[in-house]
């Protein structure tokens, strides 16, 4: 009994170092790295096929990104001014109250203020206003840093569940499908809400179980 | 009918607030006010890495890319006239938004491939976008696993969703 229980042990050693390898590995992926790369191999293959063209695409970018400013800021002033109004008429600390719990157990987060943001970032993301989650978005992530320089386990789990999000009411696509002449443009409602649930279950599932294996990690290496 | 959520929801917060005594006028105002501060702090964010993404269409690798992994999203079950779509929505959103106006236009917007391109969009995000933009307040470079994950995530939920869709 004890041999075999040894044995078994034993047998989940190696793919636990495997684990720890591929694990190390995914964590050097930084943005640093990734942007670099994409240059780095986009800009090689242009100087082959089209070298004019390079400079040409990069300011053009840069242009449509000034222009997705301008209109940003134009969004971003109307759902900054409601935001404040949901702040100041205390309905954000009842949002928060009431999603306190679940976020408490997600996030693991005890700052009142953050957890405010991190509701109102949610529930934005839910309606489907992008345009309003993400300056709340910036600023629950701003009130999580803790200046070392690395993500943390909240910033990890909130740019997750921001990336699956629970979509109520996906507006956008609903507003493209009718216009498109579509004799039904909301019946993928029910789709997206199943899958987007599913995913968002699953990310925080994986977080929370890539968070463990990473502090066994450590203290074995201790 | 959904048309009228966003409206009546303003609506009632604009008379909560009255109900609360809230200086409605002076407490937008300093909201607003944020805007401009915000928007010039994440431009060098937005327009690097729309850099990054035009440099790579304008190479062609995103077409080799749509080449060589359209039949193992086929095998998953993911149309391949979607492959292009599914790789671009992590970047932009701007630019998937209009690929998938294209994929309505071709097929028309009742179409199996339309409805899959749909539902592929609502459970997608913009996940490099995201990413850059929340982290450009904070010095953190390391991200760790983040993107893999929410990268695995969608890419789950584009299976789910064209299984979904042939049901549904």
């Amino acid at each position: 009994m004890v041999y075999n229980t040894l044995s078994k042990k034993r047998q989940h050693y190696p793919s636990c170092y495997a684990m720890s390898f591929y694990l190390s590995l995914s964590i050097k992926i930084s943005m640093n790295i990734f942007w670099l790369m994409m240059m780095l191999f986009s800009m090689l293959v242009l100087l082959i096929t089209n070298p004019s063209a390079m400079l040409e695409e990069m300011i053009g970018a840069s242009t449509s990104a000034l222009s997705l400013v301008v209109e940003l800021c134009a969004v971003y002033v109307v759902w900054l001014g409601f935001i404040e109004l949901i702040d100041a008429s205390g309905l954000a600390e009842k949002l928060a109250k009431l999603l306190r719990p679940l976020i408490k157990k997600i996030f693991k987060v005890d700052n009142e203020e953050t957890q405010k943001l991190i509701a109102l970032n949610l529930s934005a993301n839910m309606l489907g206003v992008g345009n309003a989650s993400t300056p709340l978005g910036i600023k629950a992530v701003s009130a999580l840093d803790d200046h070392t320089g690395k993500a943390n386990f909240a910033m990890i789990m909130l740019i997750v569940i921001n990336a699956t999000s629970i979509q109520l009411l996906p507006t956008t696509v609903i507003g493209l499908r009718a216009s498109a002449g579509s004799s039904a443009p909301a019946d993928i409602i029910l789709p997206t809400l199943i899958v987007t649930v599913t995913t968002t279950v699953i990310g925080i599932l994986l977080v929370h179980g890539i968070e463990k294996l990473r502090k066994k990690i450590k203290e074995r290496k201790k | 009918m959904s048309a009228y959520i966003l409206p009546i929801l303003f609506i009632l917060l604009i008379l909560y607030c009255i109900y609360k005594r809230i200086n409605t006028y002076d407490t937008f105002v300093k909201g607003a006010s944020g805007a401009i501060k915000l928007v010039f702090d994440i431009f060098p964010f937005i327009a690097s890495i729309m850099i990054a993404v035009a440099l790579l269409r304008a190479s062609g690798i995103t077409d080799w890319l749509t080449e060589i992994l359209s039949p193992i999203f086929t095998a998953l079950g993911v149309p391949p006239e979607l492959t292009e779509l599914v790789l671009l929505r992590p970047f932009t959103g701007s630019g998937s938004y209009a690929l998938l106006e294209d994929v309505l236009s071709t097929y028309g917007a009742d179409s199996y491939i339309s409805r899959c391109a749909c539902v592929i969009m609502g459970c997608s995000e913009t996940i490099f976008y995201v990413a850059t933009i929340y982290l450009s307040k904070t010095k953190v470079k390391r991200l760790f696993y983040a993107i893999p994950v929410a990268l695995l995530c969608s890419i789950i939920g584009t299976i789910l969703a064209c299984l979904l869709c042939k049901v549904m």
